[in-house]
């Protein structure tokens, strides 16, 4: 085993094992006044929010916003209007593979999707956690936000149960031990095999593209095996298991298993896709296909529905936010080190539209805006790059946008 | 490209498009004659101008060459171009598209792993679950557009440990025991209304069983030591006058109490009661421990006990397992071959009594305190209603409270097992613990582990020491426990310890008798052999070999290390990426073709003819009918119908209760299995395609039979039942199924309902929505009707030119409510008072009736009945958008237009109709020729 790591050494450069860095790290700054790290989730509700109920309809006051006025951290929030990603003029619900990359016509029948914002951060920020980062969603559908660098699907975890065993569950570390040994050899052994397949004249562009994923496995292991000798945190079961509103439970608890993994710095980026295109659920007051009643068409009763589902998420954000706040760390709070985006990649989901797109930029220790009505149509990637750039990735374009707008004050 | 140099005129006027090509320059004269009249600069009817799409050159012609190929351009009423116009045009468009398909390569999909990997080791293990969902946002698993991740990779390593594992298992096979017992553990004390002691056992009434985990009534008097298959015998029979049959669905899962968190519960049979003498009904199951069983009884004559003295009657369960294909295992003969093996008696245990692990290894307890009728015992009795309490009469004890469980032999102990005792309040129940271990149950020292446990959940949680210990006394202290009124008090339904499975002695291992470095590359490359479908050289070998001799030098067990061997051989990029770089092309055919229709590797036969490069011409499609008729290839309409029809997406719609109270799990559970029948049938008899729109028949149980209104069909096997000529049944697009799938479970849209039938089944070609149209939704109240709707579309002239050939579908299946049950009327649901409470009318009202009349360009339909006619006249494009499909299916990409041509040919050669298996072997056929590449 001595010998590869060398090998990796040399070959991932800057990607090095995370791990090692990490050891280093905590050596150096555990005991001292620690400063509390920073940690980002974005939060995609795929069907939008419809706009008149959520946009502030005076301009620059939150409670004018029907959605909105109740939040508890409206200080801590700024509502951005006139978001929009280029390329998706028209498009399907195949858009929201773009909405962290910004990729455009995902639609189209030869799209290839390129890096999602959260694996930029992650490549930055995941190395000193068990977790790099994390991606959920409702369901299992093999993808959610998060793209990989070669614009492959990293599939969400979407079982609560699996993912707080995943997170603070106890492993059987002997057994965890032998199998990331036996995985190595596995490895080592598949490398072998692959200079020789290359050797033989094997098509180039499927043995490369296996390699970049067994040497993406092989790092993981590494990190797997550097995490073994501590301790998962011990925490409690607060998951809910209310079935009367199965979905909203489920909503509620994805919420609190990411405020879990960033309260105890299991992670610091989280990717978090609500997407249901399905039946119909249940949601406090409203009984209907989500997907059936975005398209509501303007009428009054479909809307009346809707509203519920929306007005549930929005309930479950604000207990997020608030309890991320109410969290000391440091100086201030959890929420003040936690950079919250709550997104859309519909601006209007009755017509898959995607220009105004719904967003917030919730905690992180910005001087919040509360409101900030954009001049002009801006793409969303802007406020990407200046993320990118507020987390010490010193980046020059995100997607096709190059300029750091200075959206975020502080 | 093939061009079929005849012309053939079918009567009901369906040209073959096989006539000599016309001059490549005639071609925009011929767009100009036939398509400028409303494509052009001036009028660019629909948005469409096609002639600055000449001009500049650069489109897709896709939507152009389907509106040609399949009649609806020109429009009926314009001027047609004749066959040989036609042609030219139609190869102008598919040569312009040629060779435009992107590089891109073929992995096998999460299903096919898990098949395949079964096959070669000869277990049957449903593990695709484990690995996460690869098809994205594509319609087929095998899409080339679809990579492999990390995450997919990781979950292939954990898959593969998995079934090794289970197939060679480091600590041996348990015995094989037998259990039986007639005790029921309902999940609640208030379900006893739903059952009652009868004769020697229980007699059910219908309980609800919906999404699986209301109501559950556990037979849990057995213990599954390892995860494996379990055999389950209920002595049991109907207890009623009543004609039908009672059907008996069977559930395993973790035990729960309502009131605490519900643990999933999966079907794993139906056993249907026709018999009013008691027989005795097995089924299989695949059990992990902790699980058991629970039952749900099903009659429409019996709900909760309205009849007391009807229902269905169950003697005993009798629970045998784990069971083996064979002893020793075939998965040994399989990888092992003749290799000598030191095989131990495999240990039968018949009636075991139940034991707590503790007293398998001659422990005991003794506690801190207890109250009376609440002993320490009762945390050993394998029963979590029953549970040990600190006292609190007539004095509440002190604390410290604990648990001391003794270890007389210094047996290995990894941990401890923990429940609550289900039921009450929750009052009492542990939430911390600390462990402290001693050798004279006088020095404890540090604790070697604190924790916390969940309350108010009735299954096992574990404990996991650091380190396995053999220590003398182990004290289980309790650091906080729930206490509702401020009392110290502490409870335990259920306290035991965890030990490795070779602590309990009856297991029986199987060893090879070899060490020989010889033996062991034998092994793999045999394996390497059918799982590569190919012949690998000692230098191709050498990294598999090294592994494998790698793990044996290091463990010494031939067996461990050939599955350190096997595991890197499925994890290989030449198995996930499904390389097909063979020496010989006739291996990449055997490797396609038995992915295609059985989801895994060839078998020797194909093997064989590979070796000797046969795979073409007849011996080919010889192969292609041998596979069809073999039940692997039911893996291959699963997978097919799932993916084509979206059936996989069927249990993520629940139909709302209050509006479809019939709707149940059984239900549930029949209607893809219906499909899976038909489709099979239309294959293997080579049924002509016409059948996927409309047919006399299909595969019933009683259960479907009552949904679709069909009296008669006694017993829940699935049989092949004719319909009288009033049924609107028959076909795919009235199946409950489909009808399921196309809904929210709640509304009907005729919109999305229209639009699938439009894209999957007829294959007519749609253009995306135009933007900023406001969407029509269902809404069956009072104020709307239907055809008010209809006639929004009719009044936009944007709207009514894609939505003429969209809605009539859907007008059509009006018919049919979101479960896919008739209906005359539309259903209004109403509130229900406060919490709701199930009941067999459902809320609702009926509101106005369905009109499910349309018309399809010139021609109006009044119903289901009319529209199936005017689908059948199109018979042959039904059969080409299904050899699309199937094609997609089998490649992962789309046919590009050349390819199309083909497809459309070889049905339009066809004599008469072209028949299911024909054309599903001339797709696999062509697939694997260089133009079908």
């Amino acid at each position: 085993m001595k010998h590869y790591s060398r090998r990796n050494f040399l070959k991932f450069g800057a990607a090095l094992p995370l791990a090692l860095q990490s050891l280093d790290l905590r050596a150096a700054t555990a005991p001292a006044t620690k400063v509390p790290p920073k940690r980002i989730i974005f939060i995609c509700n795929s069907l939008g929010f419809y706009e008149p109920s959520f946009f502030p309809t005076k301009r620059g006051d939150i409670s004018t916003s029907p959605y909105l006025k109740e939040m508890a951290t409206r200080e801590k929030m700024t509502v951005f209007e006139n978001f929009f990603h280029p390329g998706m003029e028209t498009s399907n619900h195949d858009s929201e593979k773009s909405f962290l990359t910004g990729a455009s016509s995902p639609e189209a029948a030869n799209f290839v999707n390129t890096i999602s914002l959260d694996q930029i951060l992650a490549r930055e920020m995941g190395g000193e956690t068990r977790f790099p980062f994390l991606s959920f969603s409702i369901y299992d559908r093999g993808w959610g936000c998060s793209w990989n660098n070669r614009g492959v699907a990293i599939p969400p975890m979407y079982d609560e149960r699996q993912i707080f065993d995943r997170l603070f569950g106890k492993d059987d570390l002997t057994a965890k031990r032998r199998q990331i040994e036996n995985d190595q050899h596995v490895v080592q052994c598949l490398y072998r095999d692959m200079e020789q397949l290359k050797r033989q004249g094997g098509d180039a562009s499927k043995i490369d593209s296996y390699r970049t994923v067994i040497a993406e496995l092989e790092e993981q292991l590494k990190h797997e095996e550097f995490w073994l000798k501590t301790k998962k945190p011990e925490v409690p079961n607060t998951l809910s298991t209310d079935q009367e509103f199965a979905f909203s439970t489920k909503i509620g608890n994805l919420f609190e298993l990411s405020k879990l993994a960033f309260q105890t710095d299991s992670t610091r980026v989280i990717t978090l896709s609500l997407d249901w295109i399905y039946g119909a659920i249940k949601v406090p007051g409203a009984t209907g296909g989500w997907h059936t009643l975005s398209h509501h068409g303007g009428k009054a009763d479909t809307l009346a529905r809707l509203n519920r589902i929306e007005v549930d998420i929005v309930k479950h954000l604000n207990q997020f936010l608030s309890e991320l706040d109410e969290i000391e760390e440091g100086e201030g709070t959890l929420l003040d080190h936690t950079t919250v985006v709550i997104g859309s990649n519909f601006g209007d989901s009755s017509n898959h539209t995607c220009n105004n797109l719904p967003t917030i930029v919730a905690g992180g220790g910005y001087r919040h805006q509360a409101h900030e009505v954009l001049e002009k149509p801006t793409p969303l990637c802007n406020l990407y790059l200046e993320l990118l750039h507020k987390h010490n990735i010193d980046a020059g374009k995100f997607g096709r946008c190059e300029k750091d707008l200075g959206l975020l004050k502080g | 490209m093939s061009v079929c140099k005849t012309t053939l005129v079918f009567a009901l006027g369906f040209l073959s498009l096989g006539s000599p090509v016309a001059a490549e320059d005639e071609v925009p004269a011929l767009f100009e004659h036939y398509c400028f009249d409303c494509h052009d600069d001036a009028t660019k009817k629909g948005g469409f101008n096609l002639e600055k799409l000449l001009e500049e050159g650069d489109f897709d012609g896709s939507l152009m060459f389907e509106n040609l190929l399949t009649g609806k351009m020109p429009p009926a009423k314009k001027e047609q171009p004749d066959t040989k116009e036609k042609r030219a045009v139609l190869d102008w468009l598919a040569k312009r598209k040629a060779g435009s398909q992107p590089k891109t390569f073929r992995r096998i999909s999460r299903h096919e792993f898990v098949h395949s990997v079964n096959d070669l080791l000869g277990t049957d293990l449903d593990l695709a679950a484990r690995i996460p969902e690869d098809r994205g946002t594509n319609d087929f698993d095998s899409s080339r557009k679809i990579q492999l991740s990390r995450e997919m990779l990781g979950s292939y390593f954990a898959v593969a440990d998995e079934i090794l594992d289970h197939a060679f298992p480091a600590e041996g096979f348990p015995a094989e025991k037998t259990w039986v017992t007639n005790k029921v553990k309902d999940s609640h004390e208030s379900y006893n209304i739903y059952h009652r002691p009868y004769q020697e056992g229980v007699l059910f009434s219908w309980t609800r069983a919906n999404n699986g985990n209301s109501y559950s009534f556990f037979y849990d008097n057995f213990d599954p030591p390892v995860a494996g298959w379990y055999e389950l015998t209920f002595d049991a029979m109907k207890v009623a006058e009543f004609e039908e049959d009672v059907s008996l669905q069977v559930y395993a899962g973790k035990y729960y109490y309502a009131d605490d968190r519900p643990q999933p519960q999966r079907l794993v049979g139906v056993i249907s009661l026709g018999n009013k003498a008691l027989k005795s009904h097995a089924i299989r199951a695949f059990l992990k421990p902790g699980e058991n069983v629970s039952v749900h009884s099903y009659s429409r004559h019996t709900f909760r006990k309205k009849n007391p003295k009807e229902g269905a009657y169950i003697k005993q369960l009798t629970a045998r397992g784990p069971v083996t294909d064979q002893w020793p295992p075939s998965s040994y003969e399989r990888v092992f071959g003749d290799l000598t093996m030191e095989v131990e008696p495999r240990e039968v245990v018949e009636n075991p009594d139940f034991q707590t692990n503790l007293q398998k290894i001659g422990g005991a307890v003794t506690v801190s305190s207890f109250q009376k009728g609440m002993e320490k015992e009762k945390m050993q009795d394998g029963s979590n209603r029953t549970f040990w309490h600190t006292g609190f009469q007539p004095t509440v004890a002190k604390p410290p409270h604990y648990v001391i469980l003794k270890n007389p032999h210094g047996a290995e102990i990894e941990g401890l097992s923990y429940a609550t005792w289900s039921g009450g309040n929750g009052n009492g129940q542990v939430k911390g613990y600390a462990i402290y271990l001693s050798d004279d149950g006088k020095s404890w020292g540090e604790p070697i582990v604190e924790g916390s446990l969940e309350i108010r959940l009735a299954n096992e949680q574990p404990i996991r020491f650091p380190k396995k210990t053999t220590s003398r006394y182990l004290k289980f202290l309790v650091t906080a426990a729930l206490s509702l009124d401020g009392k110290s008090i502490a409870s335990v339904g259920k306290l035991d310890v965890l030990t490795p499975l070779s602590n309990l002695l009856e297991t029986s291992t199987i060893t090879v008798a070899s060490t020989a470095p010889e033996d062991l590359k034998r092994v793999i490359r045999r394996f390497a052999g059918g799982a590569f479908s190919s012949k690998l050289s000692e230098e191709e070998m050498a990294p598999y070999f090294r592994v494998g001799l790698e793990g044996l030098a290091e463990h010494g067990d031939f067996v461990q290390a050939t599955k350190l061997g096997l595991k890197a051989i499925i994890c290989s990029p030449r198995f996930l990426l499904a390389p097909g770089e063979h020496a010989n092309p006739s291996y990449t055919k055997a490797a396609d073709l038995a992915r295609t229709l059985w989801l895994s590797v060839p078998d020797e036969e194909l093997l064989a003819l590979a070796r000797s490069d046969q795979l073409k011409g007849v011996v080919l499609r010889e192969q292609i009918d041998r596979m069809i008729a073999d039940p692997r290839s039911r893996r291959m309409i699963r997978s097919f119908s799932d993916q084509w029809l979206n059936l996989r997406s069927l249990n993520k719609v629940t139909p709302s209760l209050k509006l479809y109270p019939e709707y149940d799990d059984l239900l549930n559970h029949y209607l893809p299995i219906e499909t899976r029948a038909y489709l099979h049938h239309l294959i293997q008899e080579n049924l002509p395609a016409g059948n996927l729109i409309d047919s006399d028949f299909s595969f019933l149980n009683q259960r479907l039979a009552q949904h679709y209104g069909i009296e008669g069909v006694i017993g829940q096997e699935m049989r092949r039942v004719s319909f009288p000529p009033e049924i609107p049944r028959g076909g795919l697009l009235t199946m409950g199924s489909v009808l399921k799938v196309t809904t929210d479970g709640f509304d009907t849209s005729p919109i999305l309902r229209g639009a699938w039938i439009s894209k999957n089944i007829v294959g007519t070609p749609l253009s995306p929505p135009p933007e900023s149209v406001p969407a029509l939704e269902p809404d069956h109240g009072e104020t709307t009707t239907l055809r008010e709707q209809i006639d929004q579309h009719k009044n936009s002239k944007t709207c009514y030119a894609c939505h003429k050939s969209i809605d009539p579908y859907g007008f059509a299946l009006e018919s049919f409510d979101a479960t896919g049950e008739w209906r005359g009327k539309y259903k209004i649901k109403q509130a229900h008072p406060g919490t709701f409470l199930y009941r067999q009318a459902g809320y609702y009202k009926w509101g106005g009736p369905v009109d499910a009349s349309g018309e399809m360009g010139e021609d109006k339909f009044e119903d289901i009945f009319g529209l199936k006619k005017l689908l059948l006249a199109g018979e042959h494009k039904v059969a080409y958008n299904f050899a699309k499909k199937y094609f997609e299916y089998a490649k992962g990409s789309k046919p590009n237009l050349e390819q199309r041509l083909h497809l459309w040919d070889f049905i339009a050669r066809s004599p008469g109709n072209v028949q299911m298996r024909d054309l599903v072997t001339e797709v696999l056929a062509y697939s694997l020729t260089t133009d079908g590449k």
